[in-house]
Parts: C-alpha cells; structure tokens; sequence
C-alpha cells in the first residue's frame, strides 16, 4: 500500500496503490489523520491503482468522509476498478462515495 | 505452566549451588598456587623462611603420602640446634602457640596435600591452620621441614582471598534468595494474572457464544439449520442467531467491523435487540433500521456492522429478506438478488426496505461473513466468491446442515495452509426438508 498526496488550491488528490486490507489501513489511517481536521478540503482519492479494500479500511474511509464533512469540505473517489467497485456496490456505499 | 516454573526454580537453584562450588574451587586453587610457590621459595632459599623452619622427625613414610588425603600424624622437633625453640603466629603475626622446645612432639592432624607430590598442604597444627612442607632426607623417608602459619606468611592475600571468596557465595547466594523470594512469586503473580486474564476472555467466549444461536432446531420436519463462529482472537464481532419465531424461520447474519472485545460488546447488544425485537413481530426492513440507527447512536464504538436478516414462511415458502451491506447470500449455489443498501450504522435514519424470494422444498442456503470470502492463502489470493459457489455446488445432496459447516471450515483452513485467519468468520447452512 502506497498514498500519493498532491494538493493543490484547497483540492487535495490522495492516490492509493496497492491493497487497503486491514494489516495496511492502520498505516492509510495515519497517512490522513493530518487532513482530518482542515476546513473547506476538497478532498479526491485516485482508486485506479487500488486493488483491493477491506471492510476496515471502509471504516476509514467512512471516518474520514464524516470529519471532511463536518469541516465544511467534500470527499469523492474516482477510477475504482471493477472488485472495488462490486464492494462499494455490495456495502451500499457507493452513492454516498462514487460520483460516476 | 506449574511444572515451567519447578523447572525454572531448579534451574535457578542451580546456579546458586554452582556459585558455591566456583567460589570454592577458586579458594582452593589459589592456595594450591599459594603452595607451590612456598615450597619453590624454600628450596630456593631456605635461610629465608623465618616463621618456623627445622628439621622435624615424622613417621611419615612414601605410603603415606598420597596426594588430596588426609593424613594423622605426629611429628617430632629434631631441631640440630637444642637452644632453639619454635612457636606458631597467626596471620598478625602474634604468637598463639605455647613455645615448644626441639624434641617435642607436634600433634599434626588433617593434613590436606596442596601440591601434587603431597609434600606440601595444609594442616592443623595444635588446631592452628598451618602450613606444611615435608622434605625427604637421606636417613628418612620424609621429615618435616617447616611448619608455616600459611596466613602469617601470606597475610594480606590470605584475607583479600577470603574476601574475594565470600564476595562471589555471597553473590550467588544473593541472586538465590532473590530468585527465591523476589523474582519466582513475581513470576507466579505475573502467571496468575495472565491466568486470570484468560479465564475471563474464556468467559467472555463462552458467552459469546451463548449470544449467538448455538441451540438450532434439531430433527426438525421443515428446516435444518446450522451455523459456526471461528473467532480470529478469543471474542469477535460476527454474529448469526436462527430459530422459530411467531410460527416463522428468522435467520440473521452479521458483521460488526471490528475484531477483539470492543466488538464482542457491539455483537452482545445487537443480537439481545434482535432477539427482543423479532419477537414482537418488528418487520426486518424496520428492524434493521433500528439496528442501524442503534449503532449511529453509540459513535464512541466507531463501528457498523454489515448485517443480512431473513424469514422464511414454512407454508408458502417465501423468504423476506433485508440486506445491509452483507456478503451475498448463496441460494441453491446462485447468488441472491441483493438490493444494494448501507451498512448499518453509518448513516442516521436510513430507510431500509426488504425484498422476497420464492423458496422450494430442498432450497439451500448459505450466509456467511466476509472472513469467508476474504481469506487468504500463503500466496494472499482470496478464497473469493467463485470457489465459495463451487464449493456450495461440490456439496454431497444429502449433508446435514451441521456436515456443511464443518466441512466449509475445512476447506477453508486447507485453503490458507500455513496463512494465518485474517477476520472472523461465520457460517450458516439452511436446507429445507
């Protein structure tokens, strides 16, 4: 597992590559624990080199959507791949997650 | 775990015996040395070796002298100068013998040889260690030439010897005592604790396990039912209950996303809600919205739980059913339509809503959690979906709900090989009759 930060005006791009299974979301949770509290992000997680994401690491992700909201900002994903886009599907989360 | 800690006694024990041993050993070495070097020194110059040096008559002959034994004996003064007399000093050098005149005998007892041809040792003389160095003659076998007091002539070594040999019993002694009364109680406290700790998450388990439906209806005309938990720790979070409700079929399997006691506690209060709940007749769409908002309601837990509840009518066979973002369930080894609604306890006030299936007689069904589609071998491929429905379709016709179970569980672990469980896992098998 591997993120990407570029940031850029208030937009902030997080590429993941690799799996978010539940031995790497620990080190995912730290990598964005320094955007969780910033007002107004707009924040875009790159998915096109994820393979694979955990129940857990959702949990995170969830987390993490909720603290970019309360701080006034939006958090979407984009480029999932064919599996994590069936476990989005499968845990009804892609309304509130997927934009395409 | 009592036998360990004899053994580490024992061992321990040991160590102080074998202290002991090395401080003596090191006593005994240095004062064999010690004698050496005196009857070196004598033979180089015997005019110099002041304490008490004669020619002394002993009935000691070659038999009798046997290297590291002990020997009695009496020897005699046969000083060639009459006018001289001869005493023993102590390690201060204070005379603590009466004075005796050549001619007299000297009582020696315990002599104990410290060189290798038994000429020269140690012994009590008049009850005074001393030591020894007997010299053959041409007339005699062995005459006694000198007695010494040892510690007179090696005072101060002598004393810091026995300091040093005190020093190194006194240590092991020490690390004895404290292994005895210090470490071994700490040691049989910090056990009793991990023992206790144990029990309580054996308690914790068994509980568990009480919280889940383990009481399925055996032998019963219309349905087998049957479900396993393996837990990856002592307490998880997946949860599966089934059995007659109002003269229906209820069946749920949940996910609660996280592992260990945390989760034990969500599970614990998930499954006492469902349980009251279905039991005064709360439709499953309501239901699991009331689960749902229950979790939203208690955030300090940080989890959600992924939950699949179905109820099938034994007279017409119809299965309701409401999904909450769970695994998909496997009917007659097809996947089951599974509208795609939110994991339970994300977002507050969903509205769920349930979907129906027609069942026949001999249906089977399989739920279970994502531990069972998610684990991985050694190569970390993922047992997925696809061997979950060959496996489904291998299945002996006739095998009991309990067989498939076991069976599944098999599979699984022959599937990870030397991997190890990487989330829990629940299954449930239900045939109709």
């Amino acid at each position: 597992m591997k993120t990407t930060f570029t940031e850029t005006d208030g937009r902030l791009v997080i590429a993941v590559e690799g799996e978010l299974d539940t031995d790497t979301c620990a080190q995912f949770q730290q990598d964005i624990a320094p955007f969780m509290d910033r007002k107004n992000l707009a924040v875009e997680l790159d998915f096109s080199k994820l393979e694979y994401i955990s129940s857990k690491a959702l949990r995170v992700l969830i987390s993490f959507q909720q603290a970019v909201f309360l701080n006034g900002g939006s958090l979407k994903i984009t480029n999932v791949n064919d599996t994590v886009h069936e476990i989005f599907n499968l845990t009804g989360l892609s309304s509130s997650f997927l934009t395409e | 775990m009592k036998l360990n800690l004899t053994i580490r006694q024992g061992i321990l024990l040991l160590l102080a015996l074998f202290g002991l041993l090395i401080g003596v050993a090191t006593f005994l070495t240095v004062r064999y040395f010690w004698a050496l070097d005196v009857e070196k020194e004598y033979l180089d110059d015997r005019d110099d070796m002041v304490i008490l040096a004669s020619q002394i008559e002993t009935s000691l002959d070659d038999n009798d002298v046997d290297p590291f034994r002990f020997v009695e004996t009496t020897a005699r003064i046969q000083a060639k100068d009459e006018n001289f007399s001869y005493m023993l000093r102590d390690s201060t050098g204070i005379v603590v013998s009466p004075t005796f005149m050549a001619g007299k005998e000297i009582p020696i007892t315990g002599f104990q040889a410290c060189t290798k041809d038994g000429r020269a040792g140690m012994a009590k003389v008049w009850g005074y260690d001393c030591f020894v160095i007997f010299y053959p003659l041409t007339h005699h076998p062995f005459e006694l030439v000198a007695v010494y007091d040892y510690q007179y002539v090696f005072g101060d070594e002598a004393e810091t010897l026995r300091i040093f040999t005190f020093q190194i019993i006194a240590l092991f002694l020490l690390v004895a005592l404290l292994t005895w009364f210090g470490i071994i109680p700490a040691l049989e406290r910090m056990n009793e604790r991990r023992n206790r700790a144990e029990q309580e998450l054996q308690i914790a388990r068994t509980l568990q396990l009480k919280a889940v439906t383990h009481d399925f209806p055996e032998n019963d005309p219309l349905f087998d039912i049957y479900a396993e938990l393996q837990a990856m720790k002592d307490v998880g979070g997946d949860i599966f209950l089934g059995g007659w409700v109002n003269g229906k079929l209820y069946f749920v399997v949940g996910d609660v996303s996280d592992k260990g006691t945390a989760a034990a506690f969500m599970m614990f209060m998930l499954s006492s809600v469902i349980r009251s709940r279905v039991q005064v007749g709360v439709p499953l769409d309501k239901l699991m919205g009331e689960i749902s908002q229950l979790i939203c309601d208690n955030p300090d837990y940080e989890m959600f739980c992924t939950m699949f509840m179905g109820c099938i009518d034994p007279d017409t066979l119809e299965m309701e059913y409401c999904n909450a973002g769970h695994t998909r369930t496997l009917v007659d080894g097809e996947f089951l339509d599974q509208d795609p609604q939110v994991i339970a306890g994300i977002v507050p006030n969903y509205v769920y809503h349930t979907q129906k299936k027609q069942l026949h007689r001999g249906a089977h069904l399989l739920l279970y959690t994502d531990g069972v589609t998610e684990a991985r071998n050694e190569a970390r491929a993922f047992f997925g979906e696809t061997r979950l429905q060959a496996w489904v379709k291998d299945r002996p016709a006739g095998a009991s709900c309990r067989d498939d179970c076991a069976s599944l569980l098999d599979t699984l672990a022959a599937f990870r090989g030397k991997a190890k469980q990487n989330d829990d896992i629940a299954i449930m098998s239900i045939r109709i009759r």
